[in-house]
């Protein structure tokens, strides 16, 4: 009995839940009085559709998940998903894993060592501090 | 010795001799490569700056660990006038699984802090030309080679011309001294990216209108319209034909309940543009409001002339206007 219920309910509440954000998600920020806004504008100017902008929306919830991942605190995590523009925030949804971070560790092979050194002292890179 | 032993030991030299030779042929492509040789600045730059200047009010903080992410904006931050600590800025934007921070991240909490992060462009002399306007300049470097990166952030506080030399705030090391040539084989790894961090009202040296208008767009969506107006305000006074920049003035006026101000820079934009069909109909929709019916219509009428997606709206807002709804 339960189940059947179930097998009636589910479908109906997804869709509902798909209907009822999408709209939202898709609509574009208004102003209240009708006047075109200033990012209204410029998705115009750029010819970004409505796909890409729900492709953002999503993006920012997918950026808080994978935060929260990496061990940020998730008091902040909303806040500063907040700060990132819509290309910023599908950049990190995208490829939050392959972004160069700054002040990571060099894996300290011997002869990744010492190609360093050589390329330190020919003024390439600047890894080791006495070299220059 | 027996001859097994001795093919045996051949063999091992000629291995370590290729490796050898590999490795030689390897650095030799790396400088052939031309990243090695000291980076060129245009004439112009050298003509119109001086050879030598240092940023003194900006603050130098180490960084701890791998927070030079935090340290950096810190400093940035500081030099604009809001000062906020290093321990404030880790947990905005210090990532512990990756043990660094990233880019995007970085321009997102200078929004928090209510500066305006512009991104400028990657040359030795646009970086320069920042400086000597007064504005510090963090820069991204990946300080080993690309396939074992070393991300790193400094801020890029002066520079000498004779000496070919940046002086950069960087790490654990105030005012530290990077040949020209260092400096930039380890700066274009990153494809040069860099940015100024500074108040609303002010804009980087560089002349990057469009750049600039996407900066303070997003800007104002995180800390609202009032605070975005000096620097809509800014952006129209250095770049007067600049259309949207007046329509974003126009916009953020009448947010913050200045009709006039909003319909003065409206106008502006459609003088500046008149293809601007957005800039027509808000001007129009504003006319309306005030019960100004002709110029509303003239304008309404400019703005469903042209040919885009608010054709429709303008349509339908003329349409109104005449049955007087």
């Amino acid at each position: 009995m339960m189940k059947k219920i179930c097998r009636y309910l589910s479908p109906l509440l997804i869709a509902a839940l798909v209907l009822g954000s999408l709209p939202v998600a898709a609509a574009p920020a208004s102003s209240g009085s009708g006047l075109v806004t200033t990012q209204d504008a410029l998705n115009a100017e750029r010819t970004r559709g409505d796909h890409e902008r729900i492709h953002a929306i999503l993006a920012r919830d997918d950026v808080q998940e994978q935060l929260v991942a990496q061990g940020v605190d998730p008091a902040e995590v909303e806040a500063r998903v907040a700060a990132l523009s819509d290309a910023e925030a599908a950049q990190m949804a995208d490829q939050l894993e392959q972004l160069p971070a700054g002040a990571s560790v060099v894996g300290a092979l011997f002869a990744v060592f010492v190609i360093l050194l050589v390329t330190d002292i020919l003024g390439l890179t600047n890894v080791f501090p006495f070299t220059r | 010795m027996t001859p097994n032993r001795l093919r045996h030991l051949a063999s091992a030299a000629t291995e370590s001799a290729r490796l050898a030779g590999a490795l030689a042929l390897a650095m030799l492509l790396l400088v052939m490569a031309g990243c090695a040789s000291t980076p060129r600045l245009a004439d112009t730059t050298r003509s119109e700056l001086p050879s030598r200047a240092q940023l003194a009010d900006v603050p130098f903080y180490g960084q701890r660990d791998y927070q030079c992410g935090p340290a950096s904006l810190a400093m940035v931050l500081d030099a604009s006038g809001t000062p906020v600590a290093v321990d404030t800025l880790i947990p905005q934007v210090f990532i512990p699984g990756r043990e660094g921070s990233v880019q995007p991240e970085m321009l997102g909490t200078v929004r928090r802090h209510g500066r305006i992060p512009f991104l400028i462009e990657g040359s030795l002399d646009a970086l320069i030309t920042e400086i000597d306007a007064g504005h510090p300049v963090v820069v991204m470097q990946n300080l080993s080679l690309p396939a074992w990166p070393l991300w790193h952030y400094a801020v890029a506080i002066g520079f000498d011309l004779d000496e070919n030399e940046m002086i950069l705030h960087s790490g654990m090391e105030p005012e530290r001294l990077e040949s020209f040539k260092r400096f930039d084989a380890t700066w274009a790894r990153s494809d040069r990216w860099a940015f100024v961090a500074l108040a609303p009202g002010e804009l980087p040296a560089g002349n990057y209108a469009s750049g600039n208008l996407d900066a303070i767009a997003e800007f104002e969506r995180v800390q609202g319209e009032r605070a975005a107006i000096p620097a809509w305000e800014a952006l129209v006074a250095r770049h007067r034909d600049f259309a949207m920049g007046h329509f974003a003035l126009g916009n953020a006026r009448h947010a913050t309940g200045d009709t006039r101000g909003a319909m003065a820079a409206f106008e502006d934009a459609a003088t500046q543009d008149p293809g601007l069909a957005a800039a027509w109909l808000n001007l129009g929709l504003l006319h309306g409001d005030l019960e100004q019916a002709d110029e509303a219509r003239t304008a309404l009428e400019q703005a469903a002339s042209l040919p885009g997606p608010w054709q429709d709206q303008a349509r339908k807002a003329l349409d109104d206007l005449k049955t007087g709804v």
